[in-house]
């Protein structure tokens, strides 16, 4: 580096260090940003390697399933038979729901470790640790292996055993999360088969196999057993594509919110530094020299922020993962590692996005600034006008990006496609709006009567302030309509889904045991004075439209099959439509999913994959389904029954005598004698408890974001107006000197900031509802296959006009602090001479 | 038309030179086939009234501006239709400029002002330097930033800076513009002193005869041409 550019480079710098307040803003900013949209990065990335990773471990073997047909599990015998038979890549999996003594919902996963390929444990045989660890989990009394996050969670120490409600206890937990089990515990078969009180197996797993071993295979199972292809993996990337661009899209939004404050940062230092620019160039500083110098301080700004940003993210990441791998294991039975693992690429991703943002932000003030002669390029009249030119300009593109959206909103096909039109959208309201606020100065000003010196100079003041302002409006614009947007698109969701759960899970206890005979419970009079009604639901698991899909038996007489919530129906009304359902043949009702994602419409007639070949059944119902990532088809029970003969039950519900106090009482009673496990059932209040818990951990995420990203805002705003400030402390001390009051100097500073707040916190306001509205009605289907009815609320809205004041408040609490500070050093240098 | 006096050994001439202005749509001429020569190590005050175009004049020369037509020659480059990089660098190594709001860079010392110019044509002499802040009654002050100066130290910190590199040519526009008239004086001695003891030549704008009599020359702007005066 030669010596000319080492001073441009330190003159340019300088500014950095002699204004910490701008170098803190610029690098929570970009921090901010980085962080937000890197978390999100790492978690996608991290579930996508787990995807992987969990395939290659205990999934490497499951090529194939080995499933009964009836979902009566496969017994030992068979197992061994196999293994014999010289098949040595099945292995037995058993999978089980338990409830601990403190109530909380665990799935523990065994298998026999004996069983798994030399492969799975390359490396590790020969340690003395994995030796004895590996002992210890095939042997009795075994271990259980416990997640650390789901132990931390269970308050488990390790050396422990976990107490299940019936006062059982798990083997003795050692935490490990070595395998990826995501937040089951691992136990070995044998201890599993003890716990469950049986000897069968939930299904075999079959590792890569040949085609002649595949046929041979299948033609030593007995009839009862069926072969499987394990598409398992495939389908946990389509389902949980859809959720993770969301989660990708959210981020990219708190990333824009970012980019505004670096793109204000950037401005401010530029604007800050036109006199230094104008002196170099005074000076003979050659243009490229100063380019070089620029894009090198940009340079380094993009490493600052990208290291600092990924710290943030990886332990921002660190703080969602679990609540988020929950989510995933709930809803799509999808293990996330707990472990986090970083990959140089995201750090790659992050620092090129980074880098791109920044320079996107400087390429324009810089060109301008650049472009205009030296004297042109230091003067604040040239400044403004570039504002007014801008404002212009911004409002220009922002009309034509609207079009576009509006033009590219009907072609909209795919998640991204979504996404990218309602970032045009968002863009297109961020960048309309400081030509609205200048219109609402000029408004008001040409409204406001000449004698109202104070509100005529107050307007004025709002121009001065309205440059500096710009990029934290549309910050602020960005933030408060991810908020509401998102906010009401979780509110509308979370009461449907309750509302949903209220219908479609009416029955007071739902019991789920293989070996109990429910005809026997529905018949026995015994039961009668507690048993008000039952629905005894059978169920067929099969692929349908390239997906896996559910043809559900139902009693279509049953408290819950009689009030399905369809959102579209055939005849008059969803009564009529499941009357048709119940009393005609051939009728069949679909899941919103089905409408949405395979395109079927009411009166269209489906083939069912039967016993008997493809049947056709005629659609007469669409209910919502929200939340379920598979396809669903709901038949009157006897028509499941006739023609999928393999067909396995689905559990019963039961519904309690409302007139017996003491019902739930009896019923257990009656559950226990007839031989049921407390882990067989599970009452609404439960369901309800984990349904919402699982929807809560989801959104969690969402929330943090939405939250961060007002943060994000919120320092936007304060950091222009801290520039402000500074860049017009001369004038604040020139009307001290006139004889105005702090207080009144006050006045004169937050009534436009107040304005421009309130005008942003309203045009949020149809913003946040139209995000809502494209979300739910458009991306959401197009991504999960359901909608929704639309909640909009003014609550969260006012919750929101409260924090934006709190933030205006705190912002101007700073500039009263910082005039105390700074004015009496304004007010010295005003008219000083030698 | 009259002549200014023309030299063989010509450091700067300007020949047939004009420029204009539009203001709403209205053409103004500021300056119409002026000419002009100075010899090296000569000063020259520029008089003039207020908008008669001495400061065009000046960022013309400069490098700063473009003429509409006409000729400026110094030493040796031919200014009106250089290559911006070749303006850039003559402005660094050969000129420099001082102006009534001083131009420092404000987050930069008072010592990494005065030595910058020099710095970026490295061109540097660490004796002069220590003469010129000895002479400027700087030598307190090196630690400090722009903002905690007097506007009057401030000024002697511009020209400090203005002469440490030694140009041929120190462009001035009222460089005492801002300070009273005593410390306008006495920075004015200092400064024609400095630039005489730099043999660097002085082109200083100025509507004050007070500050044109520390000149060798005074030539009077009028009418978008030049004359010379007593």
């Amino acid at each position: 580096m030669n010596t000319g550019f080492y001073w441009i480079l330190k003159a340019l710098l300088s500014h950095y260090w002699r204004h910490p307040w701008q170098t803190l803003f610029l690098t929570i900013g970009l921090v901010a940003g980085v962080g937000l949209w890197s978390a999100v990065q790492i978690i996608n990335q991290h579930a996508e390697a787990s995807y992987q990773q969990a395939q290659s471990l205990l999934g490497a073997q499951a090529s194939h399933w080995i499933r009964s047909r009836r979902d009566e599990g496969i017994d030992q015998a068979t197992y061994i038979e196999l293994r014999r038979a010289g098949f040595r890549q099945v292995i037995p999996v058993i999978e089980l729901e338990v409830s601990t003594a403190a109530g909380v919902s665990i799935s523990i996963i065994a298998t026999d470790l004996l069983a798994l390929p030399e492969t799975v444990f390359d490396g590790e045989q020969s340690t003395q640790d994995f030796s004895r660890t590996w002992l210890e989990f095939v042997q009795p009394p075994y271990r259980a292996w416990v997640p650390a996050v789901l132990a931390a969670e269970l308050d488990l120490e390790e050396g422990t055993q976990l107490e299940l409600r019936d006062g059982r206890k798990l083997p003795t937990a050692l935490i490990q999360a070595r395998e990826q089990q995501g937040r089951r515990v691992l136990v070995d078969i044998g201890a599993a088969m003890s716990l469950s009180g049986s000897n069968r197996f939930n299904y075999l797993g079959v590792g890569e196999i040949t085609p002649a071993e595949y046929a041979r295979l299948a033609a030593s199972l007995p009839g009862s057993l069926e072969l499987i292809e394990n598409q398992q993996h495939l389908d946990l990337q389509d389902l949980t594509a859809s959720l993770h661009s969301h989660l990708t899209a959210m981020s990219l939004l708190s990333f824009a919110v970012g980019l505004f404050i670096v793109f204000n940062a950037v401005r401010f230092s530029l604007w800050y530094r036109r006199a230094t620019l104008l002196d170099l160039r005074l000076m003979g500083c050659d243009l490229r020299h100063l380019l070089a110098a620029i894009l090198l301080e940009t340079l380094v700004w993009s490493l600052i922020g990208t290291a600092l940003g990924f710290v943030l993210g990886v332990a921002l990441a660190q703080v969602l993962l679990p609540g988020l791998g929950a989510s995933l294991q709930s809803l799509y039975d999808a293990t996330v590692d707990a472990e986090l693992g970083l990959s140089p690429w995201t750090l790659m991703q992050a620092w090129s996005i980074t880098l791109i943002g920044l320079l996107w932000a400087l390429t324009w003030p810089l060109y301008r600034q650049l472009q205009r002669s030296s004297f042109e390029a230091g003067s604040t009249d040239v400044m403004l006008a570039d504002e007014t030119t801008a404002r212009r300009r911004l409002a220009f593109a922002a009309l034509l990006l609207a079009c576009l959206a509006w033009i590219a909103y009907a072609q909209i096909e795919t998640v991204t496609q979504g996404f990218v039109v309602l970032g045009m959208i968002l863009f297109a309201a961020a960048w309309i709006l400081p030509f609205l606020l200048a219109q609402v100065l000029s408004l008001v000003g040409s409204l406001l009567p000449q004698r109202y010196l104070l509100g005529r100079w107050m307007i004025s003041d709002g121009w001065s302030q309205l440059p500096a302002l710009r990029s934290a409006m549309m910050a602020l614009l960005l933030a408060l309509t991810a908020n509401l947007g998102v906010g009401s698109l979780v509110d509308s969701f979370r009461d449907a889904f309750v509302g949903w759960l209220e219908v479609r899970q009416s029955a007071d206890i739902y019991l789920r045991a293989t070996n109990l005979d429910y005809q026997q419970l529905e018949m026995n009079e015994i039961n009668a004075s507690w048993l008000a009604d039952s629905n005894h639901r059978i169920g067929v698991s099969t692929r349908w439209g390239g997906r896996p899909a559910l043809i559900r038996g139902t009693n279509p007489v049953a408290p819950d099959s009689t009030v399905f919530p369809l959102s579209r129906w055939q005849g008059d009304s969803p009564a009529s439509a499941l009357k048709a359902w119940r009393e005609q043949p051939g009728k069949v009702l679909v899941n919103e999913q089905v409408h949405f994602l395979a395109g079927v419409e009411i009166g269209e007639s489906i083939a069912l994959p039967t016993d008997k070949g493809l049947r056709d059944f005629e659609v007469v119902g669409v209910f919502y389904d929200y939340g379920n990532p598979y396809f669903q088809f709901y038949l009157p029970d006897h028509v499941v029954a006739s023609n999928w003969s393999h067909h396995y039950s689905r559990g019963i519900a039961l519904w309690l005598n409302p007139q017996n106090k003491n019902a739930m009482q009896q019923a257990e009673a009656s559950l226990k004698a007839l031989g049921a496990q407390p882990g067989d059932w599970i009452s609404q209040a439960q369901i309800r408890r984990l349904s919402i818990g699982i929807f809560d951990r989801t959104f969690a995420i969402t929330a943090a974001m939405n939250l961060l990203t007002m943060i994000v805002a919120a320092i936007a705003l304060l950091a222009s107006l801290l520039a402000i400030l500074h860049e017009r402390m001369p004038q604040f001390a020139q009307w001290r000197a006139l004889g105005l009051r702090q207080s009144e100097q006050l006045l004169l500073v937050a009534t436009p900031l107040l304005v421009f707040c309130a005008i942003v916190w309203l045009l949020s306001i149809p913003l946040g509802a139209l995000l809502s509205w494209i979300l739910i009605h458009k991306l959401n289907i197009i991504s999960f296959g359901w909608s929704m009815p639309l909640v909009w609320e003014i609550g969260p809205a006012l919750q929101l006009a409260v924090v934006v004041f709190l933030i205006c408040a705190v912002t101007l609490l700073s500039i009263s602090f910082q005039w105390r500070r700074q004015m009496p050093q304004a007010l010295a240098q005003l008219g000083e001479t030698v | 038309m009259l002549i200014i006096s023309v030299s063989i050994f010509a450091m700067l001439s300007i020949k047939n030179l004009c420029k204009s202005y539009h203001y709403a749509e209205v053409r103004q001429d500021v300056l119409h086939q002026l000419e002009f020569e100075m010899s090296a190590a000569s000063s020259v005050a520029l008089l003039g009234e207020s908008g008669s175009g001495k400061s065009t004049l000046l960022h013309l020369i400069a490098g700063l501006d473009r003429p509409d037509s006409g000729e400026i020659n110094f030493a040796g480059y031919r200014i009106h239709s250089e290559r911006e990089s070749i303006l850039a660098e003559l402005r660094r190594s050969q000129m420099s400029l001082v102006f009534q709001q001083f131009h420092l860079i404000p987050t930069l010392s008072i010592l990494d002002n005065i030595r910058f110019q020099a710095a970026l044509c490295q061109r540097f002499d660490n004796h002069y330097e220590t003469e010129l802040i000895d002479r400027l009654g700087l030598a307190g002050q090196l630690d400090k930033y722009p903002h905690q100066l007097s506007r009057g130290q401030q000024q002697r910190v511009a020209i400090a800076r203005s002469l440490l590199h030694k140009p041929q040519l120190v462009l001035a526009d009222e460089p005492t513009g801002n300070l009273d008239e005593n410390s306008s004086l006495e920075v004015m001695g200092l400064f024609s002193d400095l630039v005489k003891q730099a043999g660097s030549s002085l082109l200083m704008v100025t509507h004050s005869q007070a500050m044109a009599e520390f000149m060798d020359r005074r030539v009077w702007l009028h009418n978008g041409k030049l004359a010379e005066t007593g």
